[in-house]
């Protein structure tokens, strides 16, 4: 029996992947091989720092612009949901193509990148802000704990319930060391009050809702200390459901990985 | 036009040194990838010198000496830019695929990466520069005009610049690389189609906007057609394994010991 038979690939296909395998002991490919990977990859991650910012900023951004944004009800829900709808799709496609669980650190690590430019530029040298009131949070831990997850378990059911569960509800503590010294107590004209609350208070933005008062309200600071762990419950939950949505939303883009005749 | 264009190309043999060699090869990218960091450099110094000074009032004489002008100047320029070169990749496309050997076609997609390193850059400059410059000047500014200068740098600059990178660059492939001509690349398309709805877009935005002066919360819902719009980069990936597939097989038969450029 042929090697066409046995394997119910056609004769050209057969061919063309024999003549792709004896390439690989080719050092001229070898490095063809190679210059083209490292194109595609500045391509694709030049391209996936607009896609995220644009994701992130017009969904989440104002819960990472401002440390009194970064409260316990919604900064550790939004924040993720927004990311693991990013990440998903190209989790799926890099994921199902070539094998690489990469996609989540790769994001996470870029917005840190592409964030910290921005404040500085825009923020800080634009409009005058201190980087000490409108630093970006951190989320490339979560993006390892997902892509490890990916990673170990080789599973996209499990990784979106292990890793998605986990990149939602570590947001705040992931952050805690940065953020501790924003939340400690201060008393202000004879109301208790947070040092980010402060600073909310001293650098006013003039046309946002929240220039003067403080983010966090209703009954959030009367709750019996449990809010944080309840949202990182919730957002853990959120994770999954999103995450799974998403990749099946990966699923189907990758599928269209084809030609048309006509447009309509 | 095909055959005389073979003779130039050489796959790695040429006998510059190795740096020199590099810059030859890639001299399209490195040319206009400096055309549009100088480009980019340029527009967000006029910002950060006139946007506060002058550009707070769109009723004031200053506003409309320093920044009209630049909006006017800027659609010209880019409609012209697309146009052109729309038209010049149209007239003079390829006719007969056949005629296309396969160092023309794989020195094609050399340039057609370079074409996207060049737009990449061009991301990455946007994604650090633009995007929350708008969202830095809307929390600090009053809102007088749909023109205020943060929006004629991204909504009538720096988005539409890509844009008018993509469209022609989307022609060109299709009318200069055989596996493309004839038909219509789906993922590609999807990526040209998704960041060209941004700028009708901007109406929703805008219409939005003329509900209130100074509420400018970043994730509020008529932010999200940008966002939607945005998950059109998911298509970078199938495009990225259209490209890899096609260079791959093209890499693998140029390369070949066996292979004879005369017996095409």
């Amino acid at each position: 029996m042929s090697e066409a038979q046995s394997t119910g690939l056609s004769d050209v296909e057969v061919k063309a992947r024999q003549l792709d395998l004896k390439s690989l002991d080719n050092p001229r490919a070898m490095k063809l091989y190679r210059r083209f990977d490292g194109i595609i990859i500045l391509v694709l991650f030049t391209f996936l720092v607009l896609g995220v910012q644009i994701q992130f900023t017009l969904t989440a951004g104002d819960w990472d612009y401002w440390i009194d944004w970064r409260d316990r009800r919604w900064w550790p829900l939004v924040a993720p949901f927004s990311l693991l709808l990013f990440i998903a799709p190209f989790t799926y496609g890099i994921w199902e193509r070539v094998r690489l669980p990469i996609m989540a650190t790769a994001v996470t690590t870029l917005l840190c990148l592409v964030s910290w430019l921005s404040r500085y530029l825009n923020f800080y040298e634009f409009t005058h802000f201190p980087l000490s009131f409108t630093f970006p949070s951190t989320y490339i831990g979560l993006g390892i704990l997902l892509d490890c997850a990916l990673a170990i378990s080789r599973s996209l059911i499990v990784s979106t319930l292990i890793g998605g569960g986990l990149f939602g509800a570590l947001v705040y503590p992931i952050n805690w060391s940065f953020m501790a010294p924003y939340k400690v107590p201060v008393e202000f004209n004879g109301m208790l009050m947070s040092v980010a609350d402060m600073m909310g208070y001293q650098y006013i933005r003039t046309t946002t809702p929240e220039y003067l008062r403080i983010i966090e309200e209703s009954t959030l600071r009367t709750f019996g200390g449990s809010v944080t762990p309840l949202t990182a419950v919730f957002s853990a939950l959120c994770g999954m459901v999103v995450y799974a949505a998403f990749l099946w939303v990966g699923y189907k883009i990758n599928g269209l990985d084809k030609f048309t005749k006509r447009i309509v | 036009m095909a055959r005389e264009n073979t003779q130039s190309i050489a796959l790695d043999g040429s006998a510059d040194s190795k740096v020199a060699g590099h810059f030859k090869r890639n001299r399209f990218a490195y040319v206009f990838g400096a055309i549009v960091i100088a480009a980019g450099t340029a527009i967000r110094i006029y910002l950060d010198t006139m946007g506060f000074t002058v550009g707070t009032d769109y009723y004031s004489e200053e506003f409309q000496k320093y920044w009209m002008p630049v909006l006017y100047g800027e659609l010209i320029l880019l409609s012209s830019f697309t146009i052109i070169l729309s038209v010049y990749c149209w007239m003079t496309r390829e006719t007969d695929a056949s005629s296309i050997s396969k160092e023309l076609e794989l020195s094609r997609y050399w340039k057609l990466l370079g074409i996207f390193t060049v737009m990449g850059i061009w991301a990455g400059c946007v994604a650090s520069n633009a995007v929350e410059s708008d969202a830095a000047w809307h929390q600090v500014t009053i809102r007088d005009t749909d023109f205020t200068p943060t929006h004629i740098v991204i909504f009538y600059f720096a988005l539409p610049f890509l844009t008018a990178m993509l469209i022609p660059a989307f022609i060109w492939t299709h009318t200069r690389i055989p596996a493309y001509m004839n038909k219509i690349s789906v993922p590609f398309l999807a990526v040209v189609c998704g960041i060209l709805m941004i700028m009708p877009n901007y109406g929703f935005n805008e219409w939005g906007h003329t509900f209130f002066y100074a509420e400018e919360l970043f994730a509020a819902p008529i932010h999200y057609g940008f966002v939607f719009l945005g998950w059109s980069l998911f298509f970078l990936v199938p495009l990225a394994m259209q490209l890899i597939g096609n260079m791959a097989r093209l890499i693998a038969e140029t390369t070949a010991e066996d292979y004879n450029p005369a017996a095409e």
